[in-house]
């Protein structure tokens, strides 16, 4: 039994198939990079798994129990924590607040919730921002207070969706030094959606290919950058048989 | 215990803040032995029962952010439970209103289940439907008295049991002291987990479903929170006003006063739905009854109201407190 097993996902939005028969499965602990050409699918992969669409057919598996269907409030409690690649600049809650909400999740009392978002804030090193509006703040850090308010949900696995989409080199950095300490402190496993492959392939020890909804490859990233299907999916058939 | 603690503790809000509720507390207290007349007297009454109103609504179309144009059929249930029980069996006002407010969760739940699979508009516009077919059939109602209404017995001496009193006093201090259980009941809820769910929804209902938070339950919890405070005015009404008809407590205007005035002065705070109230009501007395007066005038009190609103809203959608919170560099 894996940490998180998905068994062949389909998902069909009226003849388009976002996703075919895509399965595998990840264990705990791991870093995992779900990578693929715009359109492949793999935001609709992650919302399959954690409940904003329903597969048209296949299993979700998380700890052993079946979790196809759930709703995304089910799919958190259960321990899956997301961020989302857009996230909503919003005006009436204080970044504080907004952590709070997380780890209201967890627990009723608003003290114990109060001092658990200090704490997040202090993790991650932004206890200057905490009563700043998320509409005041620089996307890097509006990222950031994503994947904290996610955190503080306690999830056993957090899923990333382009969490380094917009940010320039030392952010990028940063985040991979986040995300790697996030994984060895608070063992949470991680599995990513990424477009920068210099990110994905350093911080991920495996990853999955996604190309027109099928999953074409996965392994090592050393093994998938020299994958044929992943050069062609990438790069177009043309490039792939003249190397 | 500790809930009552964090019901009392306003050590979040500025020391002006604090000071004003002081002064207007002790100016609460004073106010029937400042001399004024019985008119001002019951306007000082409409003014609580109204923030209490403002106050349940503030919950679910403030802090949720989900515009709710029904509470009139909640002041309706509990208004008639009071009414009805003390016509047909004599049960005192203590029994009856806790039993309307019990009907008024049940009957919210009912509703609320279904409704909260709306958004938006399309759930402002359900929530007028469904308060308008419960005045429908209140209306048509032969048992509880049809479009004629209700008439409660007068007990010959004042009777605590049945809320019955001579002097306007003492229904002024019992609205006063629901107006501050009210009060102090909104500044928890305000900081509770319910009301962080409420306004991370009304933010972002997508990242809030992220959350662990069951989204329309939530809703649902806050709708019912409003119907149980709208129906223990309703049943204030009732004692008060010794007379009830489903225009008097279940008309869409009433509904839409409760929510223009929470949104006028302010939805999602603590202050806004009593600085509504005291800007609305005696406004709409006021001109009510000299604009009445004149042939040809009646009506034009509802047009000046509302151009407030229209105002206030262009120029400021967090109501006359947004402005104030602007004026002072705190807004956005």
């Amino acid at each position: 039994m894996a940490f998180l097993e998905v068994h062949d996902i389909v998902k069909d939005f009226g003849g388009l198939v976002a996703n075919s028969n895509v399965s595998f499965q990840i264990e705990e602990g791991e870093i995992v990079g779900l990578i693929g050409p715009n359109g492949a699918g793999k935001t609709t992969l992650f919302n399959c798994i954690v409940g904003y669409y329903s597969p048209d057919y296949g299993k979700v598996m998380f700890k052993g129990n079946d979790i196809t269907g759930f709703k995304p409030f089910q799919t958190n409690q259960a321990g899956i924590g997301r961020t989302f690649q857009i996230m909503k600049v919003t005006t009436g809650m204080t970044v504080v607040e907004n952590i709070m909400v997380g780890a209201f999740c967890r627990t009723n009392s608003r003290h114990q919730a109060r001092e658990e978002a200090h704490e997040m804030l202090h993790f991650l090193g932004m206890e200057e921002i905490s009563e700043q509006y998320i509409n005041e703040l620089p996307i890097a850090k509006q990222r950031k207070v994503g994947m904290a308010r996610a955190l503080a949900t306690k999830p056993q696995l957090l899923m990333l969706d382009e969490v380094a989409s917009g940010l320039n080199h030392t952010e990028t950095d940063e985040m991979v030094a986040l995300l790697k300490r996030l994984n060895v402190e608070k063992k949470i496993t991680l599995f990513l959606i990424e477009h920068i492959m210099e990110m994905v392939m350093t911080v991920s020890q495996r990853v999955i290919v996604l190309d027109g909804g099928i999953k074409i490859a996965e392994g090592v990233p050393g093994d998938i950058v020299k994958d044929d299907n992943v050069i062609k999916a990438y790069l177009g058939e043309k490039y792939a048989k003249g190397r | 215990m500790e809930k009552v603690k964090d019901a009392l503790d306003f050590t979040d809000f500025s020391g002006v803040e604090r000071f004003v509720l002081v002064v207007f507390s002790i100016f609460l207290l004073a106010f029937p032995w400042l001399g004024a007349g019985s008119f001002v007297k019951a306007v000082m009454i409409q003014f609580l029962l109204f923030s209490l109103f403002g106050m349940g609504w503030n919950t679910i179309g403030g802090y949720g952010g989900q515009v709710e144009l029904g509470k009139a059929q909640y002041v309706g249930i509990g208004a008639y439970t009071v009414s009805v029980s003390m016509v047909w069996w004599n049960i005192p006002f203590w029994i009856s209103m806790p039993i309307g407010v019990l009907i008024a969760l049940g009957y919210s739940f009912m509703i609320g289940y279904p409704l909260f699979r709306l958004k938006g508009h399309y759930f402002a516009i359900a929530t007028i439907c469904t308060s308008l077919v419960l005045q429908d059939i209140f209306t048509n109602w032969k048992l509880v008295g049809a479009a004629k209404g209700i008439e409660l017995p007068i007990h010959e001496h004042p009777d605590f049991l049945y809320m019955q009193f001579k002097s306007d006093t003492y229904y002024y201090y019992f609205i006063m002291v629901l107006f501050y259980i009210a009060l102090f009941y909104m500044n928890w809820f305000r900081k509770s987990k319910l009301g962080y769910q409420l306004r991370m929804i009304k933010d972002d209902e997508e990242a809030a479903e992220s959350l662990g938070i069951d989204i329309r339950w939530c809703k649902i919890k806050a709708y019912s929170i409003a119907s149980a405070f709208v129906a223990v005015g309703g049943g204030f009404m009732a004692v008060y006003n010794l007379y009830i008809d489903p225009v008097s407590v279940m008309d869409l205007d009433l509904s839409i006063k409760i929510a223009l005035m929470a949104m006028l002065g302010g939805a999602a705070s603590l202050w806004g739905p009593i600085i509504g109230a005291a800007f609305l009501v005696p406004l709409d007395r006021f001109l009510g009854s000299w604009l009445g007066g004149h042939k040809g005038l009646i009506g034009v009190d509802f047009m000046i109201y509302a151009a407030l609103i229209m105002v206030v809203s262009a120029y400021q959608p967090r109501g006359i407190w947004g402005i104030v919170e602007q004026l002072r560099g705190k807004g956005k």
